[in-house]
This record gives structure tokens, sequence and C-alpha cells, in this order.
């Protein structure tokens, strides 16, 4: 596995909010059809990683790599394009769509009428239910009722499918995607993760909770302070090893800091 | 789909097959319910009609219903690009001085310099589309608040139309611009309100089955996420300011028809009015949520309640009274189902 090319590269990635460096020389590999955790306190720049690679925030330096080459992320359309999909850790849905306009939204089916292009509401809705049945599998009480009205789990999902909606997937971004949610919609979740990577779709996934990440990562990438802390296999490391980058017990570190 | 997605198909149909946990847990709602939005200003209309048949059964000839017609045609054009605009979370208080603007130069263009009708109102709806555009522009660039940026561009049109053609009246105009204003067709149904159906109908498409109101719903409903999801929200509104703009220039050509004339002057209610309808029809005033039938019925309402207390013989002043109460019961209104359903303070950008 480690001698494959990385699907995703990202180099020496700074990127600061003000004064604040949010972001210190992160460097990042994603394997093809790996699971990717991403670890760190509140405030460590998970957040900010995954939107400079998503398009969201620009980076102030470093480079990002998509299988060896080289791309340039200024937008969120550009990150589309190259094939990255991502769930934020507030949703990003549009509360008075229903459900399958929000799957669809910016990625709109078509129907020419007359060489005119006009939205394509019915296969939205059908793409909709097959996908939230075969590929979430969360069901939704009302597909064609405004997403406000739904349970964080139920929105969490519409969030899901938009996600995995989009052709050419080749990495998908979730930060925090369990946190909303119940037993069930936890277990339908993690179960999404592995199917997508069966698939072949590699996933960055961040996560507070140790326990999901052991279940589901490959490898975990810790952040602490705006730098990356480690990494580690979570075959070889234990949830005591991550911890302890987390908080960054090394005395040693410490004082880099 | 490879064996993963098929494995976690009957994970979860296993564990509990999702599509019949929620079986059941909706309950139908009643018509009422679902049309809950529009119902209000419906049920002033009934009210409003089983009045006047009391009252002034002349209320129902089929003349004065043309009139009706004919007074609301303006409003229903307008109406059409406001109720986009406002769903995408703007507002345009410039429309009166664009109509106006775009008409006088129309006006000048045929009285002072010989054009044919036709040319001058091609440069009427151009001059339109480029005020809306550039209202759009300044929102967009110099991130003036909407309602502000368009209260200065109101100013400044408005000042350019009275440096243009102050004290002026320009009146007796080709045809077919006092057709389209005041005109008759098959001498029944007034050419205004065809063409404002049309522009009505011509929005249900753009807001329903394409981009330009789809992603006006998602700016206005959540401008992040709209973002997030690629779409350049600067363009759309730019758009929705543009046609908002070329709305207004139609506007202003069938006002000109409609008087057969038209002065620097004129169209100083247009912005308020519209959005009156817009709102009143079920439009949230901060985006995110609208419909086209719903403005509909609210530039009706508006047009058949002026034409009541002129017809009862109340005096101008008292029409302001009634719209300002009927804008406020309606959105009391709104408010009050917003509650009742449990989605009010939710969600919302
Ligand atoms: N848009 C922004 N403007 C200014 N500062 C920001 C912005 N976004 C993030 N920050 C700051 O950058 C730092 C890293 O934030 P980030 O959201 O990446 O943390 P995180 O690791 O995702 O934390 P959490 O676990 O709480 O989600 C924080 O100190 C945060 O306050
Ligand atoms: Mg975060």
């Amino acid at each position: 596995m480690t001698d494959q090319t990385p699907i995703l590269q990202m180099r020496g990635i700074n990127k600061s909010f003000g004064g604040l460096r949010a972001l210190i020389d992160v460097d990042l590999d994603l394997m093809p059809a790996e699971v990717l955790a991403i670890v760190g306190d509140n405030g460590a720049g998970k957040s900010t990683l995954i939107k400079v690679l998503t398009g969201v925030h620009t980076a102030d330096s470093g480079e990002i790599r998509i299988a060896g080459r080289p791309v340039s992320i200024r937008s969120r359309r550009e990150s589309m394009d190259a094939g990255i999909a991502a769930v934020y850790q507030n949703l990003g849905l549009v509360d008075t769509l229903p459900a399958p306009q929000n799957v669809f939204l910016g990625i709109e089916p078509i129907r020419r009428i007359l060489g005119i292009p006009f939205l394509d509401n019915a296969a939205m809705r059908a793409r909709t239910v097959e996908i939230l049945r075969n590929r979430v599998g969360v069901s939704l009480p009302d597909l064609d009722a405004p997403t406000r009205s739904f349970s964080g789990g139920q929105r969490q999902a519409v969030a899901i499918a938009r996600a995995v909606a989009g052709t050419d997937l080749k990495v998908l971004v979730m930060d925090e995607p369990t946190a909303a949610l119940g037993p069930e919609e936890t277990r339908n979740t993690l179960n999404l993760v592995r199917a997508v990577r069966a698939r072949g779709t590699a996933v960055i996934l961040i996560s507070h909770n140790l326990h999901h990440v052991f279940a589901v990562a490959d490898r975990v990438q810790v952040m602490r302070g705006g730098r990356r802390a480690g990494v580690v296999s979570t075959r070889t490391a234990t949830r005591k090893d991550v911890l302890g980058l987390i908080v960054g017990a090394d005395v040693d570190e410490d004082a880099h800091v | 789909m490879s064996e993963g997605g098929q494995a976690m198909t009957e994970m979860t149909a296993g564990a509990a097959p999702p599509r019949d946990r929620n079986a059941g847990r909706m309950r139908q709602l009643s018509w009422w319910e679902r049309y809950i939005n529009i119902i209000g200003p419906l049920v002033m209309i009934i009210a409003l009609s089983v009045g006047m048949a009391v009252s002034q059964p002349r209320f129902f000839a089929f003349d004065n219903l043309m009139i009706i017609l004919q007074d609301a045609a303006i409003y229903m054009v307008l109406g059409m690009a406001m109720t986009i605009v406002i769903t995408g979370k703007g507002i345009d208080l410039s429309i009166g001085a664009v109509a106006v603007l775009a008409a006088l130069v129309m006006a000048i263009l045929i009285k002072d310099h010989g054009w044919g009708p036709y040319p001058a109102m091609g440069v009427a709806l151009v001059i339109g589309l480029a005020c809306g555009t550039l209202n759009g522009l300044v929102i967009t660039q110099f991130r003036v608040p909407d309602l502000l940026a368009t209260l200065a561009m109101d100013q400044i049109y408005r000042g350019i139309g009275l440096v243009l053609a102050a004290g002026l009246v320009l009146a007796r105009f080709p045809e077919p611009i006092p057709f389209l204003g005041r005109g008759r067709i098959a001498d029944l149904i007034p050419t205004a309100a065809i063409v404002g159906l049309i522009a009505l109908a011509a929005g249900f498409v753009l807001y329903r089955y394409t981009w330009l109101g789809r992603y006006a719903i998602a700016i206005g409903g959540n401008r992040e996420a709209a973002q997030l999801t690629g779409i350049n929200i600067d363009r759309q509104k730019v758009y929705h300011y543009a046609l908002m703009g070329f709305c207004a220039a139609i506007a202003g050509i069938l006002l000109t028809g409609r008087l057969n004339a038209i002065q620097a002057t004129a169209g100083m209610g247009f912005a308020l009015h519209t959005i009156a309808a817009v709102v009143v029809g079920g439009t949230a005033l901060f985006g995110g949520r609208g419909t086209m039938f719903g403005t509909l019925v609210g530039v009706l309402l508006l047009a058949m309640v002026t034409n009541a207390l002129v017809m009862l013989r109340f005096q101008f002043f008292w029409q302001l009274v009634a719209s300002g109460v009927i804008i406020i019961a309606s959105i009391g209104f709104y408010a009050w189902v917003q509650r009742r359903q449990g989605t009010g303070g939710r969600g919302d950008d």
C-alpha cells in the first residue's frame, strides 16, 4: 500500500486568519481507498485544513496534488471539479428546500426543452430516493417537505447524500459527520464510510470520537496547535497513543510550541 | 455497484428496513393546511368580494373587473422579478425611478428625435437592464447593503430623469404603446394584463425550473450553504437585479401607454406597492421562500382593495391606510402559521 501514489497530497500548507496562524506547514497524505481520520483538540485546525482542500479558504502557501498531479484549488467549484466532495460540520443545507433539491444543489440534472436547460426536479427526486435507500440507509418522513422540519440525523443524511451524489468522486471529506446523530444513524454513517471506501473512494474523516475513528479509519493524523503532530496506523497504535499526541504529552514537543 | 455497496444495503436492510421506520408518521395534511401560505390573502379576497357583492354589486361588472386587472398589470410584471429579488435576500427600492427613466428616454427618442416606437422600446428595455445590472454590481462589488444601495440608486435615476425631462409632460405616442398600456385584446381583455400574466407565468418557470430561481432560494435560505455548493452568489445577485431592471422597463412602457403620457415624477409608489404585494403573497421578506402564484394573489388583492375604496368613494388616504392594514395583517398571519407549525425560528439563515 505504501508504494502507491497517494490520491491526495497536501504539502507545506499555511493559513493565517489575521494574526492567528491556523495552519503551520501542514502535510497530508491520503492513499487510494483508505479512510484517514483527522483528530485534535478544538481549534487545532482540522476544519481549516479541509476547508483549504475544499476551496472554502485559499491557503497562504503550500501545494495540493491529486493523483500526483498538482492542482490549483481556489474555489469550491475547482475543488468539486477535482473530484472532492464534502460534508461540513454545520451541514450546509438550505432549510427552505426539500431534500432532493438540497442533494442536487449545484449539480442539478438538466432536461432540455427546445435547447433551453430546465431543472429536472422529477429526476432529482427519483435519484434521491435511490441514494438514500441504497447508499445512506436513512429514511425520511417526507421528501417534499423543506428540510427545516427534519431532525438532526435526517438532515445529516441529506447532507451525506449530497456529498455522495456527485459523479467522479475521488475524495470524500466529512467534518464530524456523527456529531448530531443517534446510535442508529451513527452506525449507518460509519457503514456508509466503509461502503464509500469499498467502492474505491478515499475518505477523510474528522471526528472527536476515537471509538469511531478506530472503528473505520486506516490511519489517523493528529493535529495540534495548527501543526501536524503525527500520523499513526490504527493497526499498530492504540487509542492511548493517539490521545497522547492530541494533548502533546511529549515534553520535548511542548518546548517547540 | 461493488460488494461494499451491496453489503451495506443488506446491513441496513437487515437491521431495520429504512423505508418503514417512518412510515405512517406523516399525518396527511388537509388541503387547506397545504396551501395555508396563500390562504390568508385568498380569504381576504373572498371577504372583500362578499362585502362588495352586498354593498356595491357594480364591483363585479365585467368592465370593473377588467379595470382591476388593468390596474394590477404593472404590478404583476414588477412583482414577478421582485419575488426573485426578495427570495435571494435582496430588495429593490429603485424600480419606480428605473421604470420612469427607461420610459422617458423612450418618449424623448420618439417625440424629439423621430424614432419609431419599436427601436425606442428596445432602448428602454436596454436601459432597464443596464440600470438593474448596475444596481447588482454596486451591491456585490462595493458591498453596499441592498436596501441602501437601491435607495441611493433610486435618487440617482430619478435625478437623471428630472435632468432629461424636468417639468415636461411627454404625451401622445404611436401604437403599439397605447395598445400595450390601455388597449384591449378583442375589445375585452386589457393587453397589459396579458403582458403581466405572461410575465408571471415566465416567472413561475424561472422560479421552479431554472438555476435562477433555485439558486435564489439557496442564497436567501442559507447563504453559507449556497457558497459551499459552489454557487457564485455575486453573479446570481447581479442576474436578479438585471431581471428586476428589465421588468421595471416593461412596467415603464406599460405606464406610458396607460396614460399615453409620461413625466419625470411618475411611478413614485412602485417599489413599496410591489414589495407589499409580494410579501402579502407569502414570499418571506428575508428570503429563501416565495411563490409566483402568491405574488399574483397579492397583486390582485391590493388592486381590488384600491378599486373597492374608490368605488365606495373613500378618499385617497384611506387607500393608504387599507394597504397598510393588509400588509400588517398578512405578515402577522404568516408569523402565526409559522409558530403553529413550530418551524418559526429554526434553520433559516
Ligand atoms: N474564518 C475564520 N476566521 C478567523 N479565524 C478562524 C476562522 N476559521 C477558523 N479560525 C480559527 O482557526 C483556528 C482553527 O479552527 P478550526 O475550525 O480549523 O478548528 P477545528 O480543529 O476544526 O476545531 P473543532 O474541533 O472545534 O471543530 C481556531 O483558533 C479558529 O478560531
Ligand atoms: Mg472543526
